[in-house]
């Protein structure tokens, strides 16, 4: 019996696909009801492979914290990004892929205040990491040429950093490897949070406050996504500190109210026009720092 | 006769495993033009194999002050997917179902706001298939 299911499971999957990836998916015609197909079976192969029908989390761009940063007018501070040489220090899958997210932060902070150079160094330790994780050709050479072709050009730079990193996501999915693609997210994350409250205390205004208040439900994602593909159970004292941060947003306070939508539809635009607000105290900012400093340099150690 | 068909099996899922992915890129290729050269990726991927009426749901804060350009695509022509997009009150913002499954929609952030987007095949076009949505911001 069970060699006779695994036979009919086999073939019914097979058929499945095969018409799944030759017609690009089951296709109604001529207003016809489209008939139930056999994707069950799918959904028992590719479980592991593909969310169906349940939650996927979107983490901020890092890129957008760095162009935060440099719009409050915050000094580029040369020593915050992580330095080149750590890189050899990282031993382990996890230790690698979340530094190739940190160094692509870094990547996106140095872009957006012109330094070249440095943005050209920490291109090729993610070209190195991303080596170390066998991340296929995200980051080849046609990327490095490129790059060093566009030094000058803020909007390429950002654009092909972009591009090379959702590669690099495309392809851990495409190969089951979601604990990977977590961990880079995860250290993109960490690292835009390290910049950006790392700045002279002078210059903390509500702009950036509101910022790190506004994280919350970004950091329970992120939570819920590590948990989800910590298949390993290797990222418990990871994933607990990112709980104890959380817990630093307690008595962030916001609000939120709803207002219409305006429609432009012929620049196919919504503006969505409701508002919200970050209430946070100066000590609870610092205490939220506190601990992404302290989370931070975990990931040099 | 039994480990050859357990064999059989597992090479059979494997192979299943590629194909989806292989669509999936495919389509991903092609949503891929909606992000015009003006949009930064926000270096993610996001894909669901979805089929009848199963709703992909991704959760995402978007941030004020920022415009998003939101892609959505199902198989090899445009419009086979629907999305919409809700507040945390699940007021709706937008849904393409309006605007004739337009595969792709800009978001001009006002004040940040946690959203989530559903999506889901149009059952009139697609009874099954890999939906991806891809994501790109304005500087």
């Amino acid at each position: 019996m069970m060699v006779h299911n695994s036979l009919k499971w086999a073939v019914t999957a097979a058929i499945s696909m095969l018409l799944l990836a030759c017609g690009g998916g089951s296709t109604a015609t001529d207003g016809q009801t489209p008939q139930a197909d056999p994707l069950d079976t799918v959904r028992k192969t590719d479980a592991s492979l593909m969310k169906i029908g349940g939650k996927l989390f979107s983490i901020p761009s890092p890129v957008q914290t760095a162009l935060l940063i440099r719009k409050l007018g915050l000094p580029y501070q040369k020593e915050l990004p992580m330095s080149n040489e750590a890189v050899d220090k990282m031993a382990t899958k996890a230790q690698r892929a979340l530094a190739l997210g940190a160094y692509g932060a870094d990547l996106a902070y140095v872009t957006v205040h012109k330094d070249g150079q440095r943005a050209l160094n920490t291109l090729q330790t993610v070209q190195k990491l991303s080596g170390q994780l066998e991340l296929s050709n995200a980051f080849d050479q046609t990327l490095l040429d490129g790059f060093k072709k566009s030094l000058n050009n803020e909007d390429s730079l950002l654009r092909f950093t972009g591009t090379a990193f959702r590669a690099a996501d495309r392809y851990l999915k495409d190969n089951d490897r979601n604990d990977v693609s977590a961990l880079v997210l995860t250290g993109g994350w960490l690292e835009g949070m390290f910049l950006i409250m790392s700045g002279p205390a002078d210059k903390m205004e509500a702009t950036l406050t509101n910022r790190v208040g506004e994280q919350r439900r970004t950091l329970e994602n992120l939570i819920a996504l590590l948990g989800d593909t910590d298949t390993e159970k290797t990222q418990g004292t990871l994933i607990a500190g990112l709980k104890d941060l959380l817990t630093a947003f307690d008595g962030v306070s916001t609000t939120y109210t709803f207002e219409t939508p305006t429609v432009d539809a012929a620049h196919k635009t919504t503006y969505i026009n409701s508002t919200s607000t970050v209430t946070m105290a100066p000590e609870k900012f610092k205490a939220i720092g506190d601990k992404v400093k302290a989370l931070r340099s975990t990931l040099t150690a | 006769m039994r480990k050859t068909t357990h064999l059989l099996a597992l090479a059979t899922a494997l192979s299943l495993g590629g194909a989806a992915t292989a669509q999936c890129d495919t389509i991903a290729s092609l949503c891929e033009k909606h992000i015009a050269a003006a949009y930064i990726p926000d270096g993610q991927f996001y894909r669901a194999l979805l089929r009848e009426d199963e709703t992909a749901e991704f959760n995402l804060t978007l941030f004020g002050g920022t415009t998003y350009r939101v892609a959505a695509c199902s198989g090899h022509s445009d419009g086979n997917l629907l999305f919409s997009v809700y507040d945390k009150d699940r007021n709706l913002l937008y849904s393409n179902k309006e605007f004739n499954n337009d595969p792709y929609w800009d978001l001009v952030i006002a004040s940040t706001i946690d959203v989530t987007i559903e999506a889901n095949l149009d059952q009139s076009k697609a009874s099954s298939g890999c939906a991806v949505m891809l994501i790109g911001f304005k500087k």
